[in-house]
């Protein structure tokens, strides 16, 4: 009798299991997709849709300055895909991309040997996987993301770190992106584990969390208040976000004479928690990464288009 | 029959037991943040109020409370300027009886703020309690600004 029971409960617990094994990114999916439908939606005709979504635009700027039907694909421009001056600026700006010097600086940081005779080539013998990062790892129990895979690759070959916002990371992971974009890759982020969904879960909660003395969350701006007007500046739309990275930004190219303008996505999240107002989190905090693993997923299936630029 | 069925309820229940009956819902309850206490009773004006309680207590009740949002990540940052920077600045007005602080920035620098240090008090007060009841608050409104789920349109 104990022994059916035993084989009864094992068998009842496999067939359960094998049925919430693909279960897992249900919420997540759900939530994504939602993303999606209310990004389409709203820029499906800006003009129509004022009274719901752009209550404080002119009519001028969404008659002659909102592109119609953004769709898919589009939202990994950013703020680009919806504003025609933008657009046109930024299209110029391709023809000759100032990130293709960052390109060829990461390609031979990432062929330089190592004290050890190593090379980042040995930690990533795969080149086309920025659509992959960040993943959530098993053994480990934490998300991962590229910026600490990078790091960690150095320590473990007796080099010193990289500065996780901008120089040779930023150079390095403009070389990753830039091989993941010519290989026609897109953001394939999973979630396959209990675990995996709960630090979705946890950087889901931080993007919609207010914070700060401005008392502004992640969505305030770029889910609701995307499109919308700060300053002289359309916000763009979070749907997107961590395709592109990294980027070259004019605000970084003028800040300082030593800084060349390229950063990561951590520095670009960093610098949005202190805008509203909050001592923001480490780099590869597990707060930083789970955020970043949330971006990630919600813009799964969007081509992976970094480097790029933005003001 | 009756005793297939009696096996099944009695597997079913003890795999409930094993696996704890998780669901996906639960996934969804993950919690991250402050954790419920009675920081959403604090009358900010009345403790921070500089006239009634003096300098010294208010700038002490900033530290209390700036403490804990520290701790739980939650610390106010406003033009470079941790809100801790801003409490250091404020003691060493007290000490010297300036009439104006300028707070160090988040690097040890000097910023640019500069603030009568009664109203600097105020501030840093204000900012360590408002941390707190904000992550409180957040606990029950963040849901409402996702498209899908609390947020309608």
């Amino acid at each position: 009798m104990l022994f059916k029971i035993v084989k009864a409960t094992a068998l009842a617990a496999l067939v359960t299991s094998a049925a919430v094994a693909g279960d897992y990114n249900k919420q997540a999916e759900k939530d994504r997709e939602g993303i999606v439908k209310y990004f389409e939606t709203k820029f499906s005709d800006p003009e129509k849709n004022k009274n719901t979504f752009f209550p404080y635009s002119t009519d001028d700027e969404l008659k002659n300055n909102f592109i119609k039907n953004v769709k898919g694909d589009e939202f990994s421009k950013g703020g680009y895909s919806f504003s025609k001056n933008g657009r046109l600026s930024y299209d110029e700006i391709k023809e000759f991309p100032p990130t293709e010097e960052f390109v060829e600086k990461g390609e031979a940081i990432f062929n330089k040997p190592f004290a050890n005779g190593k090379s980042f080539k040995n930690c990533f013998p795969e080149t086309s996987i920025v659509g992959n990062y960040p993943f959530y790892d098993e053994e480990r129990s934490q998300v991962i993301s590229l910026t600490q895979a990078i790091n960690e690759c150095l320590t473990s070959n007796g080099e010193k770190k990289f500065k996780t916002t901008k120089g040779k990371m930023a150079h390095l992971q403009a070389f990753l992106a830039q091989e993941s974009q010519d290989a026609e890759k897109r953001m394939d982020i999973k979630i396959e584990s209990k675990a995996a969904a709960e630090a979705y879960e946890k950087g889901k909660e931080y993007y919609f969390t207010q914070r700060g003395y401005l008392n502004l969350s992640c969505a305030t701006c770029h889910i609701q208040g995307s499109g919308q007007r700060v300053r002289n500046e359309s916000l763009s739309p979070g749907l997107g976000h961590a395709t592109h990275f990294p980027v070259y930004r004019l605000k970084w190219a003028a800040g300082k004479a030593d800084n060349d303008g390229l950063g990561t996505l951590e520095r670009r999240m960093s610098g949005c928690v202190k805008d509203a107002g909050q001592v923001p989190p480490k780099n590869t905090s597990d707060t930083m990464k789970e955020l970043l693993y949330f971006m990630a997923y919600i813009s799964n299936g969007l081509p992976v288009d970094g480097p790029d630029i933005r003001k | 029959m009756k005793k297939i069925l009696n096996l099944s309820l009695v597997s079913v229940a003890a795999f409930a037991l094993l696996t704890g009956c998780t669901t996906s819902k639960e996934l969804g309850t993950a919690s991250t943040g402050a954790e419920n206490s009675n920081y959403s009773k604090i009358d900010v004006e009345k403790v921070c109020n500089v006239n009634t309680n003096g300098l010294s207590d208010v700038i002490n009740t900033a530290k209390t409370y700036n403490v804990i949002a520290i701790e739980k990540n939650l610390e106010f940052r406003r033009l470079g300027v941790n809100n801790s920077g801003l409490i250091a600045s404020v003691e060493e007005a007290i000490k010297t009886n300036a009439k104006q602080v300028n707070p160090k920035d988040f690097k040890g620098k000097t910023s640019k703020t500069k603030l009568e240090t009664n109203f600097a008090a105020h501030r840093a007060c204000k900012f360590a309690i408002r941390a707190l009841q904000q992550a409180e608050e957040a606990k029950s409104s963040w849901r409402l600004a996702i498209p899908g789920d609390g947020y309608k349109y």
